[in-house]
């Protein structure tokens, strides 16, 4: 599956975007893995005490994990993960 | 009197009159200041069915209490007015240094009343106020008028002023300060133009007292310590401006794209926060007291493009970006430069040129109109083209300067103006964030997000009202949007900024009014505050001539679907929303509010 960082995320991953393949996985995984590569400071933007951060924002095709199974939502191959940390405007 | 000053500016350009009157408590208590209290001003003193551009309108310029203070971004001021754009109760707000200086000068607002015979601007030094002439300075950009009255007056002086868009009185110009912060939106610079004013510059000596200084400087604190500990207030803001916002948007498919024809722009990453930081920012600006510092100083080096300036937004890089199809950033920067040296509402210039390339893309308008200029999706060298003829005032201009819904009108297709009450709506898309379109149709100025920002409920997970709810959904959403519309109200009331909700809100605000003025708030009564100034608008409006049958969108977000992206086949529910919002609000089926509702307020019809 494809992965797309934004923001501060971009300075941490040095990535735009990477591919991710492991079959059969939750976004659980996923962030276990990044974080596993990407160190503390990535799991500092993702992650409060081992959770899902209420302020992160991440997509599932689209479709924002807050309003699925947060860790628990289960990804697919073919599926598109965009993570943006914290972020506003107006 | 503390927190306020206790004293009001007036001053009459049709007989020159300058005077001062003590303000009245009583309403401050009530309204706070800025956009709150100067419309109670305004609403007191004008009759809604005025003509915008007629003498008899008149033009206030309001800060708020917290204005000219250390609370977190306290530097903010208002401009309430009658908008030409639409015939709306207007109050539009900006930034920078000049509202502060207004009250260090010694006074809580400045009512402009009637039109000078010959251009003049306003010399605000303390208690001597002067009305000069005017005249070399008519025709001079922003930049260029700040300049020059500087080496007239002051070095040191504030000044607000139009370019020659509010001289020609483009109905969507704005009022510039401190060179680059604008009071965008509802055409509050073609009232100014139309009252031969070009400028106000101000210098004062004075200060804010407070009530309790020590119970205010905690106060003070722990918001400040809220929003730095808050990762956008503390952090994102600083990084990278509100237009981080370009891709998060575009990804939860509310983009608004090519004239809301989609709702996803492929291409929004190269006009996005994170291309901006990476190319043209040179460094972050924050206003008066602020520590969110969201202001973006850039350079264009690309000699095609060159410039330097501040910006863009979020809502000008949307606007001069996929709204018009334009990936061009470089170009779409040199657009804001020029809406920053006319005095042009950014968000409006952006989709009114969209509206002209879908007017010419669907054949409606031909190279004949356009002055030979081909209007073609993408083309960032022929949108800004068409900026700088609005902001000169010269051929196609003249008809963009009138915004997209009388252009749009006029060639028979108001359809497909992207308004509401004709103010042009921003960059979230209705049909792909349900409370943000039912927020549009209610909003008392119009198209517009700052009057009830639900996106930090519905997209962002702010948890200022609740965590974040679906944004497809519309449940609850009018509850929602009645909220964020209370507290902006009451938030713009205080003479702080809309970013301070990443960080603190109500009870933060209110426990900062309270040792400041002495007179107690709380959450609820701050919150009050925002109901009665939201009514008060509404009420304005209902006289000015308006009805519920205007609280709606266009018909491209009730019945055209988003074509592509992860909205796409959505549209908004607006009248499946808009009765519940009504009887919340306290309001009778046609959108009137309530003998009890008036009176729970405060309130007369």
């Amino acid at each position: 599956m494809k992965i797309l960082y934004f923001a501060l995320l971009r300075d941490i991953t040095h990535k735009k975007e990477e591919d991710w393949h492991q079959p059969e996985a939750t976004l659980g995984d996923l962030l276990r893995d990044l974080v596993a590569q990407y160190g503390h400071e990535f799991e500092h933007w993702v992650l409060k005490d081992g959770d899902l951060w209420n302020l992160v924002i991440i997509l599932v095709n689209g479709q924002d994990v807050r309003q699925m199974q947060k860790l628990k939502t289960p990804l697919a191959a073919t599926d598109s993960v965009v993570i943006f940390p914290p972020l506003g405007g107006g | 009197m503390h927190g306020w000053i206790g004293k009001v500016l007036r001053v009459n350009l049709s007989t020159g009159k300058v005077s001062t009157e003590p303000l009245d408590l009583d309403r401050a208590k009530d309204y706070l200041g800025a956009r709150g209290l100067g419309t109670k001003y305004f609403c007191d003193e004008v009759d809604p069915k005025v003509d915008p551009l007629s003498p008899d309108n008149k033009l206030i310029f309001a800060p708020g209490p917290l204005t000219g203070t250390y609370a977190p971004s306290g530097g903010r001021y208002n401009v309430c007015t009658k908008g030409p754009l639409n015939g709306t109760i207007a109050a539009s707000n900006s930034g920078g240094t000049w509202g502060p200086e207004l009250k260090f000068a010694g006074y809580d607002m400045l009512i402009v009343e009637g039109k000078a015979p010959k251009p003049v601007y306003l010399w605000i030094r303390d208690s001597s106020v002067e009305i000069r002439d005017a005249g070399p300075l008519w025709g001079k950009i922003v930049p260029d008028t700040q300049d020059a009255i500087c080496a007239a007056t002051d070095a040191d002086a504030k000044v607000a002023c139009i370019g020659p868009a509010g001289e020609n009185q483009v109905l969507f110009a704005a009022i510039m300060n401190d060179m680059h912060r604008a009071a965008g939106r509802s055409g509050v610079g073609a009232v100014m133009g139309s009252k031969n004013l070009k400028a106000v510059a101000v210098r004062g000596n004075g200060s804010v007292t407070c009530a309790d200084h020590e119970a205010f400087l905690a106060a003070v604190m722990d918001a400040r310590q809220k929003i730095q500990a808050h990762p956008v207030g503390g952090t994102g803001f600083r990084l990278y401006g509100s237009q981080i916002l370009m891709n998060i948007i575009n990804q939860v498919g509310a983009s608004p794209t090519r004239n809301w024809q989609d709702g996803f722009f492929p291409n929004a990453d190269k006009v996005s926060g994170e291309t901006l930081a990476a190319n043209q920012l040179q460094r972050p600006k924050g206003c008066f007291s602020c520590i969110i510092s969201c202001g973006r100083v850039t350079k264009v080096t690309n000699p095609k493009y060159k410039g330097e300036g501040e910006g863009p937004e979020y809502e000008t890089a949307w606007g001069f970006g996929g709204d018009c199809g334009v990936d061009n950033f470089d170009a779409g920067i040199k657009a804001n430069y020029y809406c920053n040296e006319y005095g042009m509402d950014t968000i409006t210039m952006g989709s009114t040129v969209a509206c002209a390339m879908e007017l010419y893309e669907k054949g409606f308008i031909t190279l004949e109109d356009t002055g030979g200029i081909a209007l073609n999706w993408g083309d960032g060298d022929a949108m800004l083209e068409m900026v700088r003829l609005t902001g000169v005032g010269e051929g196609f201009g003249k008809k963009l300067g009138q915004g997209s819904y009388r252009l749009a009108e006029s060639y028979g297709h108001p359809e497909l103006s992207m308004t509401v009450k004709k103010q042009e709506m921003p960059a979230y898309d209705a049909r792909a964030i349900q409370g943000v379109g039912l927020n549009y149709a209610t909003s008392n100025r119009g198209g517009c997000h700052m009057r009830g920002y639900t996106i930090e409920t519905e997209v962002l997970g702010n948890p200022v009202f609740g965590p974040k709810v679906d944004q497809h959904t519309i449940d609850g959403k009018p509850q929602i949007c009645i909220n964020w519309q209370n507290l902006t109200a009451a938030l713009d009331a205080t003479g702080s900024c809309q970013f301070t909700t990443f960080g603190i809100a109500a009870d933060e605000l209110a426990a900062m009014l309270g040792p400041l003025t002495g007179i107690e708030y709380t959450a609820e009564d701050f919150l009050k505050c925002g109901d009665r100034i939201w009514n008060l608008e509404r009420l304005f409006n209902l006289k000015a001539g308006f009805t519920a049958k205007d609280d709606t969108l266009p018909p491209r977000m009730l019945k055209e679907p988003i074509k592509t992206g992860p909205s796409k086949g959505k549209v908004n529910l607006l009248p499946e929303m808009l009765p519940e919002y009504y009887r919340l609000r306290g309001w009778d089926e046609n959108g009137v509010p309530t003998p009890a509702k008036l009176q729970e307020l405060g309130l007369s019809a």
